[in-house]
């Protein structure tokens, strides 16, 4: 690796001024698992290594008064290994599980997975599912935004080179809200998704979907959400034909592209047969879980 | 320059680098803890894997700054003078390894498994060893050698 | 068990990198391992009851320990790091290299061009390969100049320094394209097919006229890499006799020591190579690759020099495996007999020979399959192409062929609605059986081995 300096951060109000001081030649350094790859092979290295992971606030997973709170810094296996997690959203944990291997799991950050925003993030789908806002912390103080807003493209999201991912939040509403995530890759270990799906729903007593919510990835720039199938289903019967809809109009929404992986229109096949099958599970896990919150 | 200061395989041990240093550099040129090998250098084969703080991570995708005041095991701290880990003596009489260049990965990465789950199931050491590539052996005798060892811990557990 | 690794706690003082005692001092904990060498040799032509029984390994404990020493693991007072660019176009002239700049920088201590080489070529076979490219490029992971330097990253960063001036000229990357007369050259003014075999058995004309049924079907490969886990390493040093010491991961040994004293242009005895324990190689480190570059680089700068593949290297650099294009054409009663056979085998040799009349050997004798068949008629080529080199790879072109006449035997039994085990075993050879090659061919346990597998696996049930 080309040389660089390295400063650390006491917690998230630190990094925040030494990002400010430091912008833009400064690169976040959280779980590294991406970003000390790309320097290893960059033609240049950045001045500046912001080094974040001592900053203890921005660990761990709370239940908070908005939701379940994240903390960027949490790695895949706290979050495979959080209690609230496991109980209550289930899914979060089967996604963590996809991405990578123990040792990359054990280091890579959840806020690490969405700030790095490839297409093919394992994480994306079940938090856009489930609906969750992020905390942007930067020089004029914090803002809250939905997920998908943070998002922006390929490798691209809304952060400012002087802006810090604080947390992850899955609002109240939402949490115990029966989710599934599944992916497909060529391997089972260490592989990239060809196509990630996850879907959240609640059924009620009439047996209908009540808010399904349907999140593709490797399919568009980014994670993207599947509005038609959710209309769709919203207020129909549960049925196998209505999922397998359901996942035909999802493919129809993704923009997947062709590449060494697979065929765009294969990933738009997985696209369907995933989305039914995250239904079923979905549907499948209502009995497991207590509704929270105001449901 | 960056001092870093850990308890390196059980002695508290410093170096000092430059910040761009990662873990698997200061251990191989530092302390000539050759044990961890420089496979891929993208966290892809996993046969630079170590533990930090009892967690299995790839050693040449931290930088050595990271693990200042922390623990740190690699494969030479895993045998005592008198005794080989369980592990590395079911390695050795499984013939589990062939060329070996993956073994020191494996074995700590078994070793953090069986930390965690002391009986554990075939498809959780093959989930276990999913971040550790090895091109000679198939696998096959690892996860044998991996269920014996894990017999003989427990089996020192009860005694 | 964590309380026996806790050895006692000692404060030690301040270390800097890379001092010099740093390189002698024992690792944080060293077990004393006693090393029991016991090799069992088995006398000549008496059975071993090795089958079914476990083996340890010699060196399983130090494996287990971590304490084998591979190429990499070693250093040398002094040592430097080398590092090779690589050319990055697929064929070119070299016009101009300019590495003055690269020769400039602080830590630099010596830098390497194809011109400075002795003898400029080597190979098992053929030598068509240039240790660094001198005049002209032949496939992109071509080296062209080489540096060495105190760490490797100072190395690295003077790669790029180095400004090498290319005239590109057309690259030729399918096989069959370069069989073509009009194709661009590889190595001009030589043929692009640099060594072909045919095989021939019986009356091919009167086995297809007798057939009642003929299939004819192509088949395709792709080019494998080795990914061994360790990367090709060397350590060249020189002594003060002027003795070259190279440090290898290399599997053929004495062949290596061959192509380096040629290289070098020094007497065999003036060369030793120290072939430690390899980390994988399954074909791949059968023959030298940078070790010239270390030993010239050793010998200008006065300093052991190392050098290390990258990942991508080890893709891009080393052999792999021939893709082969395959055309087979077989004539069959209609009760499933193989009458005729007639294979065409296109061998995708990449820019160099390497191991590639050995693979084009064994591809054409195995390619009929292991099957009597009274006409046959196998013809292999293997071509350059401006590519990876692909060269020895387990089982030297005998997978490839055995994709293709297995596929094919597949398709033939479909078409003729003949179990697929059952044409197996009306084609497969018995005692006595005779090769396309003439062998007459003895312990052929062909039919037994199917039977049992297909008896074990639950052949006839599943086909139920």
């Amino acid at each position: 690796m080309r040389g660089f300096k390295v400063v650390e951060a006491r917690d998230a109000n630190h990094a925040v001024a030494l990002l400010a001081e430091l912008a833009p030649s400064v690169k976040v350094l959280a779980g590294g698992t991406d970003l000390l790859v790309d320097f290893k092979h960059a033609p240049h290295a950045p001045e500046v290594v912001l080094d974040i992971t001592r900053a203890e606030d921005l660990k761990g997973v709370s239940m908070t008064d908005a939701g379940l709170r994240i903390g960027a810094l949490a790695t895949h296996t706290d979050i495979m290994r959080s209690p609230l997690v496991r109980e209550s959203l289930p899914a979060l944990v089967d996604a963590a599980h996809t991405i990578g291997a123990v040792q990359t799991r054990n280091l890579g950050t959840l806020g690490g997975n969405l700030v790095t925003c490839v297409p093919s993030m394992d994480s994306g789908p079940t938090l856009v599912a489930l609906e969750a806002r992020v905390t942007v912390a930067g020089p004029g103080g914090r803002r809250e935004l939905p997920l998908t807003e943070f998002f922006v493209g390929p490798r691209k999201t809304v952060l400012k080179p002087d802006e810090l991912l604080v947390d992850i939040i899955i609002p109240k509403k939402n949490v115990g809200k029966p989710t599934d995530f599944l992916k497909f890759g060529l391997r089972k270990g260490q592989a990239l998704a060809l196509v990630n799906v996850a879907s959240s729903l609640w059924v009620d007593p009439k047996k209908t979907f009540v808010e399904p919510r349907i999140a593709l990835g490797a399919v568009a720039p980014t994670v993207i959400r599947a509005p038609e199938a959710e209309a769709y289903l919203e207020g129909k019967k549960i049925t196998p034909e209505a999922m397998s809809e359901a996942g035909r109009i999802a493919a129809g929404e993704a923009r997947p592209i062709s590449d060494f992986r697979a065929s765009a229109q294969y990933r738009r096949d997985l696209i369907a047969v995933l989305t039914r099958r995250t239904l079923e599970n979905a549907c499948a896990r209502v009995q497991d879980v207590r509704p929270g919150g105001s449901k | 320059m960056t001092e870093v200061k850990m308890k390196l395989n059980g002695e508290t041990r410093s170096a000092s680098v430059p910040p761009e240093t990662t873990l698997l550099k200061m251990l191989r040129e530092s302390f000539n803890l050759t044990g961890a090998k420089l496979g891929c250098d993208v966290g892809d084969c996993g046969a630079c894997t170590v533990l930090v703080d009892g967690m299995s991570v790839n050693a040449c995708l931290m930088l050595a700054n990271q693990v200042d005041g922390r623990e740190v095991l690699t494969i030479e701290g895993l045998a005592t003078v008198e005794y080989l880990h369980p592990v590395q003596e079911a390695f050795e009489t499984f013939a589990s390894l062939q060329c070996g260049f993956c073994g020191p990965g494996v074995i700590m990465s078994a070793k953090a498994l069986l930390d965690e789950n002391p009986d554990p199931t075939i498809p959780e050491i093959r989930d276990a060893l999913s971040g550790n590539l090895c091109r000679c052996t198939g696998y096959t005798k690892m996860i044998e050698a991996i269920q014996d060892a894990a017999r003989i811990l427990r089996a020192k557990e009860h005694a | 068990m964590n309380d026996k690794l806790r050895v006692t706690e000692k404060e030690l003082t301040q270390e800097a990198l890379r001092d010099p005692t740093e390189a002698l001092r024992v690792p944080v904990v060293t077990p004393p391992v006693p090393y029991p060498i016991e090799t069992l040799v088995p006398e000549v032509r008496q059975q071993t009851p090795a089958v079914g029984q476990r083996a340890t390994r010699p060196d399983g404990r130090l494996h287990g320990l971590g304490q084998t020493r591979y190429i990499d693991d070693l250093t040398f007072p002094g040592m430097l790091h080398a590092k090779i660019k690589r050319a990055g176009i697929a064929s070119a002239l070299i016009k101009r290299i300019d590495t003055s700049e690269a020769e400039a920088m602080p830590g630099v201590m010596a830098v390497l061009t194809g011109r400075e080489i002795p003898v400029n070529s080597f190979g098992p076979s053929l030598q068509d390969q240039p240790v660094l490219c001198d005049e002209r490029v032949f496939h992109a992971g071509d080296g062209v100049a080489a540096v060495a330097a105190v760490t490797e990253q100072i190395a690295l960063e003077a790669l790029e320094k180095i400004k090498v001036e290319y005239e590109p000229l057309p690259a030729v990357l399918d096989p069959l394209e370069a069989m073509k007369d009009d194709a661009p050259k590889v190595h001009p003014p030589a043929s692009n097919i640099y060594s072909h075999k045919i095989i021939k058995k019986g009356d091919l004309e009167k086995g297809f006229a007798e057939s009642d049924h003929i299939f004819e079907a192509r088949f395709s490969t792709q080019m494998v890499e080795h990914v061994p886990l360790e990367p090709h390493a060397s350590i060249g040093m020189w002594d003060s006799n002027g003795r070259l010491t190279v440090y290898s991961s290399l599997g053929r040994i004495t062949l290596g020591r061959t192509d380096i004293a040629r290289t070098l242009r020094l007497p065999i005895n003036r060369v030793h190579v120290v072939a430690t324990i390899v980390g994988g190689n399954f074909g791949g480190k059968n023959e030298i690759t940078q070790e010239p570059v270390v030993a010239l680089l050793a010998k200008k700068t006065g300093r052991p020099v190392k050098a290390v593949y990258s990942r991508g290297e080890e893709f891009t650099s080393s052999t792999t495996r021939h893709p082969i294009i395959m055309d087979y054409k077989t004539g069959v009663s209609r009760d499933g007999r193989i009458l005729a056979r007639q294979v065409k085998l296109y061998l995708d040799g990449g820019a160099y020979c390497s191991w590639s009349e050995t693979t084009l050997g064994k591809a054409c004798i195995l390619s009929p399959g292991p099957y009597n068949i009274e006409n046959v008629e196998a013809e292999a080529f293997v071509i350059y192409t401006n590519k990876t080199v692909t060269g020895a790879m387990r089982g030297f072109g005998a997978p490839q062929v055995c994709f293709a006449y297995e596929s094919h035997m597949d398709d033939i039994a479909k078409a003729l609605g003949i179990d697929p085990l059952e044409i197996r075993l009306r084609n497969a050879f018995s005692e006595g059986s005779i090769s396309p090659t003439g062998q007459v061919l003895h312990s052929v346990v062909v039919r037994e081995s199917l039977e049992r597998a297909a008896e074990r696996y639950g052949w006839q049930e599943s086909q139920s």
